[in-house]
């Protein structure tokens, strides 16, 4: 345990991009709230405190859950690639820690740490600017901001999408893991071309596009699988324009079908096949 | 005592290349061993199968363990320095500490903390601040740190300046060097280490053509310096090299009537780089 303690320490060091880019997104944010020109005023007035709230930490949130699922996808195609291209995994390989514990490492970066950085960085942003917002709009917005209801939903709502996309993203980033443990250069192409290769040959032969429809619904099916469509709304009539907005995050999270759902762990399977081929390239491939 | 490192019929091949062909050797603990061959004749092969970063086939066991198998048990009583500065760009000398601190259970801080002290080098820099000789004396001071039993070293003095090279022999010997460790070398500077090593293995084209100590080397070759008329007379005693210098010629043999090549000329026993020349241009055996 001790071992992966390190490790991650050392994914800290190589990639400060870690907690950088998180600080950046959330200093952006920040300084929109400060200076941003947006009417608080006159939304608040009109439209309930609950959706304006909810709509205010949906959007910090979301733009932090995006930019996190990019900079996961680029950090696992780099993550076994970078050390075997400027040879430092000659020095990594002389220390007596397993291939397995170094990709494991470098896995639960991926899945866990980063977003939970992230997490972290979403809270204290929306923490921040919802003062902020507070002050500039004086007590009219104050009050949508600050339901402690909405927060703690938020909070269950960001693990729960932590624990699920790790679990449903797994043959994603099994995948990814090997592209960057084998690829001799260019490890974006390869991650993308071969799917694609696939898909035209699928197309070409046989007429069917089973492995697009499957990759779709990989890629974007974790909604789908982890919530449900319709989990209570509060309908809300603002001069001529009807306001939609969830009613809490409880009705809408579908634990029970995510976790009894065999696409969820035959997905998980795959996942940890490729991570089994992703340690055997790691240890048989040293250089480029 | 077992040997440290025991290979036999150790093969690696690369498609048709064969880069080390059925080679045979061992290393006994407590020796500096130098591996010495020309460019492309399967060191780094045969240092990769030790250190279990390549497979390989044949039979092969470093200190009891299968090394492409068992590298992490390994690597808790071996360690090594594969080429020169391959520290990553973005580590801290500090972090670096830290890190081989955390997870090597035999590393000494003390023992780093004093070899960096001597070099001037301060933490918190980065490798990529550091030149290639300050990077080297990084690794260096953390892999001598290490109390491994065997280190296994790949040209590394490569980008040090002569007076760091000296410094680094001399701490290797004076105080790294004991009857518990073995170290295997590998340098292109054959003359830098030859007075340090016990053993040499001469290895060309993937296979070992000498295995012998230095002591051996004295008894069982011999270089005579003859001039020029007497050349006939030296080659009837069946030299296996000659070469030609200022006028004379040297003359190496191996197992020689040493009395009567002293009637010829001058005998000394070749130096390892000679020895090396000799062997390999020679078409040994």
């Amino acid at each position: 345990m001790n071992n992966y303690a390190w490790l991650v320490r050392r994914e800290f060091w190589e990639n400060r991009a870690i907690w950088m880019i998180p600080a950046a997104v959330g200093g952006f944010l920040i300084l929109c709230g400060l200076f941003g020109r947006v009417d608080v005023m006159s939304i608040a007035t009109r439209v309930p405190s609950l959706a304006v709230g909810e709509v205010f930490l949906v959007a910090v949130g979301g733009t932090f859950f995006a930019v996190m699922s990019i900079y996961a996808t680029w950090y696992l195609l780099d993550c076994l690639y970078a050390d075997r291209k400027d040879r430092s995994i000659l020095f990594w390989k002389s220390l007596p820690i397993s291939d397995a514990t170094t990709v494991l490492s470098k896995l639960a970066t991926a899945l866990i740490v980063i977003p939970v950085v992230y997490f972290v960085g979403a809270d204290l942003t929306t923490l921040i600017m919802a003062f902020i917002l507070s002050v500039r709009a004086h007590s009219l917005l104050g009050a949508a901001l600050w339901h402690a209801d909405l927060w703690l939903q938020l909070q269950v709502l960001w693990l729960y999408l932590i624990v699920t996309s790790a679990i449903w993203f797994l043959p994603v980033a099994g995948y990814l893991l090997v592209v960057s443990a084998w690829a001799k250069r260019a490890v974006m192409l390869w991650s993308i071309l071969p799917p694609i290769a696939l898909l035209l040959a699928e197309r070409w032969f046989f007429g069917t596009h089973l492995i697009a429809i499957e990759l779709w619904r990989r890629l974007a099916g974790l909604g789908a699988h982890a919530f449900r469509p319709d989990g209570g709304w509060v309908t809300t009539v603002v001069d001529n324009d009807t306001i939609r907005t969830p009613a809490g995050v409880w009705g809408f999270i579908d634990a029970g079908g995510f976790f009894s759902s065999p696409e969820t762990w035959a997905g998980a399977a795959v996942g940890a096949a490729l991570i089994a081929v992703a340690i055997q390239l790691r240890t048989r491939r040293t250089e480029i | 005592m077992p040997p440290v490192i025991e290979a036999s019929n150790l093969t690696k091949k690369y498609g048709s290349h064969v880069a080390l062909d059925r080679a045979s050797f061992s290393v006994q603990p407590g020796r500096i061993v130098g591996l010495i061959g020309p460019n492309g004749a399967g060191k780094t092969s045969a240092l990769r199968a030790i250190l279990g970063l390549t497979n390989y086939e044949g039979q092969l066991k470093v200190l009891d363990s299968e090394p492409f198998r068992e590298r992490t048990r390994l690597m808790h009583d071996a360690c090594f320095i594969a080429d020169v500065a391959v520290l990553p760009s973005w580590l801290r000398v500090d972090h670096a500490i830290d890190f081989v601190a955390g997870v090597h259970p035999r590393f000494r801080r003390d023992r780093a903390l004093a070899l960096l002290a001597k070099t001037g080098i301060t933490g918190r820099r980065r490798m990529r601040e550091l030149s290639k000789g300050m990077k080297t004396q990084v690794h260096l001071a953390l892999t001598m740190a290490i109390d491994a039993k065997l280190l296994v070293l790949d040209e590394p003095t490569l980008g040090l300046d002569i007076l760091a090279r000296r410094a680094f022999y001399d701490a290797l010997v004076n105080d790294y060097m004991d009857e518990t460790r073995t170290i295997l070398i590998t340098t292109h500077q054959v003359e830098e280490v030859e007075n340090l090593l016990t053993d040499v293995l001469f290895i060309d084209k993937g296979r070992i053509v000498l295995d012998s100590s230095l002591d051996e080397i004295a008894t069982r070759y011999a270089a005579v310096e003859v001039a020029a008329d007497r050349v006939a007379e030296a080659r009837a005693e069946k030299p296996f090299y000659e070469r030609r210098l200022l006028g004379k010629v040297v003359l190496y043999f191996e197992r020689p009537d040493l009395d009567r090549l002293a009637l010829l000329g001058e005998v000394h026993t070749p130096s390892v780089s000679d020895l090396f020349v000799a062997k390999l241009s020679g078409g040994a055996e």
